[in-house]
């Protein structure tokens, strides 16, 4: 056994990575972890995200969709029961958490989930997840975009100007280039203002959610009218579930940063469990408060911003603000966050070759990595300008699913024959249970999505196998660290 | 042998001046190259594409400091904070003092500060080291803004409320023992006035400044803050000379 073992080490070792057809191969180094930084040859690679910074990016990417977005819709499909779609959403991403935790701490490097399947299951694989995440955060992005514009119309409309929807694109279009330039050319430390805009956005949910609550179950003011749970039957919370999935996207874009991440091996399994575990939490309590104040067809007749109308039932005034304010402070900083992670995605594919290397360049007066960023930005703007809130969703989710499954999948494939270089911190508790169940999950939900999104995401897909024939069928990344 | 860190920004374009290349001659070198990244950019992709050219650059500072004297080595680092990384450096290669770069031609008059609640003794042993029998005139300086000083951060401060009287026995002690040593010395004691300016004052018709690593508990202090402030106003080298890491809290 011990012969076999390392006759397999060799051969990975002196196996060629191979090149793409314009000749460039994968960068692939040697390196040596510790908490603190990377070592590559004589370089290192300072680590410098702590756990609230992760936490922050997880919780910041999540919360804007969620929360601000999705309550109208979701109860318009699913009525009260929006809130078991919701708990359906954060089951199945904890399913896929654990084992991206345990993948995250083995391999800590950025790019995330595509990382993990390229070096488990090979290229092919690889690089249909690795463009997908890329198109997949574009999408999530655009639909940010889109929530931000009905946001910042609401914001408008609640002191006094009435724009009208027709508006929602532009302005999500404008910001959207706003975040792009802002990106390639900013220097500031914004990894601060988005911790400090995620403290701010849970105290202004913390107190909603808490007199909401109260009030909804009668402890304050008049109880409400309770509605029938489901009123439109089990399959809506299955379709809702697989529709507010979205969500729940932020937690891999934490892998995104995994090369960034001070003590990975703690770390990075506490901020992906955690902030699903308390995005969920809050989600759920939003729901339950929301259709609490209104009935499902009421929300689902305010819509985008539905959320607003629940502020103003609960708190007047004050409430309605808080929430506009949130609204908007939440969808701009998804939306950032996620082009941050788009931008990532591409470095990691370009790196391995898959995309040229002139993708992942930097710009030496900035120190940012524009062409990335530009690679992110013009696709988002299509996307937005085409205002489909529900299909945006659902080909983000869609693509990250097929992430998350493979994840799972990976996950197996690297425990049943170990590598050598295969040492998690942080191991899944119920293996193989868990991961089984993760990749089952994550393939169901989309089954319950809507045909367009389906084919969409299928297009991009096939696209990204294509591209991948086309252009890097000769590299080789299965097991290459 | 002393160890002294040097950060450089290499691609800035960050610089030695000869000056104190020569000065650390009795020191051993290591020579910090780093290059600080917005968030947007991963380390690693900033590596890919500069990784050689800070290499570079960084080699012939080394080679530079390996002529004056002591030894040197390198190390390249791509961050997104300086300052942890100057600290993480600083712990790892146990260097007694790290410089603050600046400008200026051979150094000949030496400023040293004995500002706040920084271990004297350290500051004493590191500038004999240094200074190692050559002809450079040392002033000592200790200022002081009030009659107790410490920035009230609670730490484990030498001598909490010192007086004038305690001061002006303080800077006498730290004279004799340098003059014991062979050096030339000269005293000031600046009461009542702000220790920074007081002290921006005194560089003045000074090459360089030595002064002591503020308590942990201040960490704005420990990099960022005092030291980067004094090399500005001064436009010369500062080295500053740590304190000894009692229990290493790298964790945030």
């Amino acid at each position: 056994m011990y012969t076999a073992r390392l006759v397999a080490v060799v051969s990975t070792d002196t196996a060629e990575s191979g090149t793409n057809i314009e000749g460039e191969g994968p960068v692939v180094e040697e390196t040596v972890e510790s908490d603190e930084a990377t070592a590559v040859g004589d370089t290192e690679l300072e680590r410098t995200l702590g756990l609230t910074g992760g936490l922050a990016i997880g919780i910041g990417t999540m919360i804007g969709a969620g929360i601000f977005v999705f309550p109208g819709l979701a109860a318009g499909e699913a009525g009260p029961a929006a809130a078991a779609s919701f708990a359906i959403g954060a089951v199945v991403a904890l399913l896929v958490a654990l084992p991206a935790s345990e993948l995250a701490t083995a391999m800590p490097k950025s790019g995330g989930g595509y990382y993990f399947i390229s070096r488990g299951l090979g290229t092919l694989a690889g690089a249909v997840v690795g463009l997908s995440l890329w198109f997949g955060l574009v999408f999530a992005t655009a639909f940010y975009l889109v929530g931000f514009g009905y946001y910042a119309v609401d914001t408008a409309a609640q002191l006094g100007f009435a724009l009208g929807e027709s508006l929602v694109v532009p302005i999500a279009v404008v910001f959207g280039v706003g975040f792009t330039v802002l990106n390639a050319t900013g220097t500031e430390n914004a990894a601060k203002l988005q911790n400090g805009v995620v403290a701010l956005l849970l105290s202004i949910l913390g107190v909603f959610l808490v007199y909401g609550s109260l009030d909804a179950v009668g402890l304050i003011g008049p109880a409400s009218v309770p509605e029938q749970f489901s009123p439109f039957g089990t399959v809506p919370i299955f379709t809702t579930a697989a529709l507010v999935f979205t969500s729940y996207l932020g937690f891999a874009q934490i892998a995104t940063v995994a090369g960034e991440m001070k003590r990975p091996g703690r770390n990075l399994p506490l901020a992906m469990v955690g902030s699903v575990v308390v995005v969920g939490v809050l989600y759920v309590l939003t729901i339950f408060v929301a259709t609490s104040a209104f009935g499902s067809e009421r929300l689902s007749a305010l819509g985008e911003t539905a959320m607003v109308a629940v502020g103003r039932h609960y708190l007047g005034t004050a409430g309605a603000l808080a929430i506009v304010f949130g609204g908007l402070l939440a969808t701009m900083s998804s939306a950032n966050a996620s082009i941050l992670s788009t931008s990532r995605a591409i470095y990691a594919v370009s790196r391995d070759a898959i995309l040229p290397r002139w993708a992942s360049r930097i710009n030496l007066r900035y120190g940012t990595p524009h062409v990335a960023l530009g690679l992110a930005g013009g696709p988002i703007l299509v996307l937005v300008a085409t205002g489909q809130v529900e299909i945006l969703a659902e080909v983000a989710s869609f693509l990250h699913l097929i992430l998350y499954g493979l994840m799972c999948v990976a996950l197996i494939a690297l425990r049943r024959d170990e590598p050598e270089w295969y040492d998690p911190d942080f191991r899944v508790p119920g293996y193989p249970v868990v991961p089984i169940l993760g990749a089952l999950a994550s393939f169901a939900l989309i089954g319950f999505m809507q045909r367009a999104s389906q084919v969409i995401g299928l297009a991009v897909m096939l696209a990204s196998a294509g591209w991948y024939f086309y252009y890097a069928r000769d590299v080789n990344l299965r097991g290459k660290l | 042998m002393t160890r002294v860190l040097v950060p450089l920004a290499v691609l800035e374009g960050e610089s030695v001046p000869p000056g104190l290349i020569e000065l650390l001659g009795t020191a051993d070198v290591t020579a910090l190259g780093y290059h600080e990244l917005p968030e947007q950019t991963p380390p690693d992709q900033a590596r890919l594409q500069y990784g050689d050219r800070a290499t570079a650059a960084l080699e012939d500072v080394t080679a530079e400091f390996r002529e004056a004297g002591g030894a040197a080595d390198h190390r390249l680092v791509f961050t997104h904070d300086r300052d942890q990384t100057l600290r993480r450096v600083a712990a790892e290669a146990g260097v007694d003092a790290y410089a603050i770069a600046g400008a200026t031609g051979p150094v000949e008059r030496l400023l040293v500060s004995l500002n706040g609640e920084v271990a004297v003794e350290a500051v004493l042993d590191f500038v004999v080291e240094v200074v190692g029998g050559r002809d450079i005139d040392l002033t000592l300086l200790l200022a002081t803004d009030d009659e107790v000083t410490g920035g009230g951060d609670g730490g484990p401060g030498e001598e909490p409320g010192r007086t004038a009287a305690g001061d002006r026995t303080t800077l006498d002690d730290a004279a004799e023992r340098l003059r014991e040593a062979g050096l030339t010395v000269e005293t000031e004691l600046a009461a009542g006035t702000d220790p920074f300016d007081a002290l921006v004052d005194a560089a003045t018709g000074h090459d360089a400044v030595v002064m002591g690593e503020r308590a942990p508990s201040l960490r704005s202090f420990l990099f960022g803050g005092e030291a980067d402030r004094v090399a500005t106003e001064t436009v010369g080298p500062v080295l500053v000379v740590r304190r000894e890491d009692d229990g290493a809290d790298a964790e945030s």
